[in-house]
């Protein structure tokens, strides 16, 4: 019987101080930072002067222009999804078949890593600086004028090319680990490679696919920064539209309303992801590589076919970055394309203000959201409490939501009495941290599961209590994933918008958002500067992290070094 | 006999099983363990014995019954405040840290000065006979040499009772043989009360004072190995020590029984007429050749020359009987087919109830 084990847990509990301790504090937190803003969200979307009504919603869903933003978020999610698990699939198959040499794949891996650790509208303003009016592509090379870079085309493209990585990471180890003996021995027996092809390799990448698909078709459906730039007023999707009704209108509700339409699907999605498909991703590791002819499952045109392919897109990326490291060094891109280092100047005097804010809340976050993971990672994966499970949940559910509903969610929750913290940078901060630390969470799940639990009793047999053995023991053994999981934090601390947007103020800003002013005053100079310089700075993060996480040298490490960008 | 050190009454511990709903792992189980003694837990693969050890440690609440440690109940106790060693199959060595901070870990969770750890430390490596190795890491030890740390580890903070959970199956024949007369020699020097799970009789009989031998959650009988061999409680018993014929017999009268024609003077005190089941173990059987057809008479079915001693199987009517000679440096081995008297010795044969 169920009540048995739980009083019997609850009692252990309740002799640990420590854990006890530990685990009302985390509750409280999540509590506070989770469901509290959610319920007030649902609330203010759900009632009408004081009583629940549906209206606001029927309201809503009869709005042509919302339910126009509805459907177009579901095509552009979708489009994306399908677009970037292509664009994932071919790089992760140049990458595992066509016996590509080591720098080639290197270049490869940049094209596709660059994405993930970008500010947000790096690709906008790239494809702005290629297809806009006085674009180097549409106007210099082709010799367009007044073309539109701004639309449902340019939006797809600039989303498809910034989270087509997440197909790739996804699908390339499951495509590595279909043993190549499994192709050569249908080749063997006779079949031709493209049957292969049909019948073995892309069969046995299915989940990997739905997988990729549904990661992209999430991370489209959240994307605030993209559309906000690029989709312009002919392709209005929901988490632009719940933005500019709360920033243009101040309209609450409305701004609840709009993201609760957004909840659904998101929800949806990543019930789907985790429970369904995510379950189904096995890999067949047979242990035995051996001597594996990689290129022979492919025929030699069609392995040069991929390559070729995938070069041009990594290029085509690697252009872009080109581009904005170019645009932030002239005067007025375009125009004139003389160099100068005013923007430069200019970010690091006006900028900075938004620089030292970023990086404050950066850096207060990095710590907490690092212990926070590796905190709630071990007791879900080592302890047992009650409400053990509904904790694993809760510590999701920042993460799995769109960024706009956190952000409208902690705006509505934290703007008014009794918990009025919107303005400071606590606000933000804790955004963060219950938002990004979930990559910590399960790279300290992965971790422990490799972990003999004989460890932690062994420390306790030998008179260490829990908190004793957890500094002593656990930790150390799992600084991978804590490092894993305050590299996260931090990255995402410095890249991202969706939420936060919501939460600045006057006397806190961030750099993401003044690109973002930065554009729609078309200051395209110095928002190519932040971009450079947020670059710069993620990447130096990311090499000490490596660095760390390299002599840290558990076998362990290298797992928590990938979690660190696929987060 | 020596004050008890730790006594379970009526323990119980049972699991959710996922098919079976909740499964008993542990069932009524009660034991003493005097102070200074080595009681071994034995029994096959899922019968409770690495539960009932946990128990004892605290990893593991019973979910009925009492535990005390000298004198102490300590059902609910933590494990970190029962002050017990324990040893675990995989050694669980801190990979973290080095041989002598592995050892000196739990004194340095008592907080004990730095002069009397490297003090105590050296002290314990020495008895293992890991004198320089405090620099070394886990991972550069051979299986045997871990196995040390670990038993110096658990012993060097005096604990009031060693725990063991299979120590020695990572380890091949030879080492296993040599550590365990280590680890009973230091149990026996160190004077410490003692319970060791294993699944092998063979090293419960060569390390133990005592044997409790666990059948699916239960114990079945608590003895020394010489009880256990001469007198099972049970046939589970009788098979799992040693090797064992159980050989249905009638009773003639109270001090005589019959086994397939075959009539043995054993006074067994019962009335005549009762089937009875007796323990015979091999070495209690003599065969001897004689005249085929007559009543009494075997046929050889099997021979394995082992050296020092020749097992035999041997077909008497419907039964197989194994029987063991060690006397054949004078007297030739017994071929296959051959017929021969079975002479079964009174004074080992056992009667089960
Ligand atoms: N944590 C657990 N959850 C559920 N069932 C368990 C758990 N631990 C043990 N059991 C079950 O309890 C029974 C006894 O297990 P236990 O580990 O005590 O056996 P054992 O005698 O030590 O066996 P072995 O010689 O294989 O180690 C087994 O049926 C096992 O499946
Ligand atoms: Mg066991």
């Amino acid at each position: 019987m169920a009540s048995r084990g739980f009083a019997s847990e609850g009692r252990r509990v309740l002799r640990d101080p420590v854990l006890l301790g530990v685990i009302v504090v985390l509750w409280l937190l999540l509590a506070l930072f989770v469901l509290y803003p959610l319920t007030v969200l649902l609330v203010r979307a759900f009632s009408d002067e004081g009583r629940l009504t549906l209206e606001p919603l029927l309201g809503s869903l009869g709005d042509a222009g919302h339910r126009a933003a509805f459907f177009n978020s579901l095509i552009l999610a979708a489009t994306v999804g399908v677009l970037g698990t292509l664009l994932g699939f071919l790089f992760a198959l140049t990458a595992t078949r066509t016996g590509l040499g080591r720098r080639w794949l290197t270049l490869l891996d940049a094209a596709a890593l660059l994405p993930l650790v970008s500010p947000p509208f790096t690709t906008s303003i790239a494809i702005i600086f290629s297809f806009g009016p006085r674009g180097f592509i549409s106007h210099h090379l082709l010799g367009f004028d007044n073309v539109s870079a701004y639309g449902f085309v340019s939006t797809a493209l600039a989303e498809t090319l910034t989270y087509f990585p997440f197909a790739y990471l996804t699908l390339r180890p499951i495509i590595a680990a279909i043993d190549p003996n499994l192709e050569e021995m249908a080749f063997s027996l006779g079949g031709s490679r493209w049957r292969i092809f049909r019948t073995v390799t892309v069969p046995l990448a299915i989940p990997g696919f739905a997988n990729a698909f549904l990661l992209l078709f999430a991370a489209s459906l959240a994307d605030f920064a993209t559309p906000l730039i690029l989709a312009g007023n002919s392709f209005p999707v929901l988490p632009t539209q719940a933005y500019l009704q709360i920033t243009g209108m101040f309209d609450f509700k409305g701004g609840a309303v709009l993201s609760l339409m957004l909840l659904v699907p998101a929800a949806v999605v990543y019930l789907l992801q985790r429970y369904w498909v995510g379950r189904r991703t096995y890999v067949t590791v047979t242990g035995k590589v051996g001597q594996r002819s990689r290129t022979r499952a492919i025929a030699p045109w069609a392995s040069a076919a991929l390559v070729v392919a995938t070069v041009m897109v990594a290029v085509s990326i690697l252009y872009f970055y080109a581009l904005l490291v170019f645009a932030s060094a002239v005067v007025a891109f375009g125009a004139n394309n003389s160099f100068t280092w005013h923007h430069y100047a200019v970010i690091f005097t006006e900028g900075v203000p938004a620089i030292r804010d970023t990086l404050i809340i950066a850096l207060i976050g990095m710590p907490l959201g690092g212990l926070y993971g590796v905190l709630v990672g071990y007791l879900i994966a080592r302890r047992r409490f009650p409400g053990r499970q509904a904790m694993e949940i809760v510590s999701m559910i920042n993460y799995a939501l769109p960024g706009t509903i956190v952000g409208i969610a902690y705006l509505i929750a934290f703007n008014d009495p009794p918990i009025a913290l919107t303005g400071g940078a606590m606000i933000i901060v804790a955004c963060y941290v219950f938002r990004y630390s979930p990559t910590g969470i399960r790279a300290t799940v992965a971790l422990l599961s490799q972990i003999d639990r004989s460890l932690e009793e062994a420390s306790s047999s030998l008179g260490a209590g829990s908190g004793e053995t957890f500094r002593r023991v656990t930790l150390p053994l799992i600084a991978p994933a804590f490092f894993a999981g305050l590299g996260v934090v931090f990255i995402r601390s410095m890249t991202a918008i969706s939420a936060t947007i919501f939460l600045v103020s006057l006397s806190w800003t961030l750099i993401t958002v003044r690109i973002l002013e930065n554009m729609t005053e078309m200051a395209l100079g110095p928002a190519a500067a932040f971009s450079v310089f947020v670059i710069v700075v993620v990447f130096a993060v990311v090499s000490v992290l490596s660095a760390i996480l390299a002599r840290l040298r558990t076998a362990t490490a290298g797992a928590a070094a990938r979690s660190l960008l696929g987060g | 006999m020596a004050p008890i050190s730790i006594r379970l009454d009526r323990v119980s511990k049972r699991f959710d099983h996922t098919v079976k709903g909740e499964v008993y792992a542990v069932r009524e189980v009660s034991l003493s363990v005097a102070e200074g003694e080595l009681l071994t837990l034995l029994g096959p693969s899922g019968c409770g014995k690495s539960t009932t050890l946990r128990m004892i440690a605290g990893f593991e609440e019973p979910d009925e019954g009492m535990i005390s440690i000298d004198g102490r109940d300590v059902t609910h106790v933590l494990p970190n405040q029962r002050g017990i060693g324990f040893m675990f199959q995989n050694y669980a060595l801190f990979p973290h840290l080095s041989v002598f901070e592995n050892v000196a870990y739990g004194l340095r969770v008592q907080g004990k000065p730095a002069a009397e750890i490297a003090r105590a430390v050296g002290e314990v490596l020495e008895l293992v006979g890991l004198a320089n190795y405090e620099r070394q890491q886990p991972h550069q030890l051979s299986g045997g040499e871990q196995q040390r740390v670990a038993l110096a580890r658990a012993v060097v903070f005096q604990p009031k009772v060693l725990l063991f959970d299979e120590p020695l199956s990572n380890l091949d024949a030879k080492l296993r043989v040599e550590m365990r007369e280590e680890i009973r020699s230091l149990q026996k020097r160190v004077g410490i009360t003692t319970v060791y799970v294993t699944h092998d009789q063979e090293e419960a009989m060569a390390i133990s004072d005592r044997i409790a031998v666990m059948e699916r959650g239960e114990v079945v009988q608590d003895g020394t190995a010489q009880d256990l061999y001469y007198r099972p409680a049970s046939e589970f018993v009788a098979r799992f020590i040693g090797r064992t014929n159980i050989v249905p017999a009638r009773v003639l009268s109270p001090t005589e029984v019959e086994v397939e024609g075959v009539r043995i003077a054993f006074s067994s005190g019962l009335a005549a007429g009762q089937a009875v089941r007796l323990v015979v173990r091999p070495e209690m059987i003599d065969l001897h050749p004689a005249a085929a057809g007559s009543s009494g008479v075997a046929e050889i079915t099997h021979h394995t020359f082992l050296g020092e001693k020749t097992d035999y199987q041997a077909k008497l009517g419907a039964l197989s009987l194994q029987a063991t000679a060690s006397d054949h440096y004078r007297k030739p081995v017994l071929d296959i087919g051959q017929p021969v008297a079975v002479r079964f010795h009174a004074q080992g044969i056992h009667v089960l109830k």
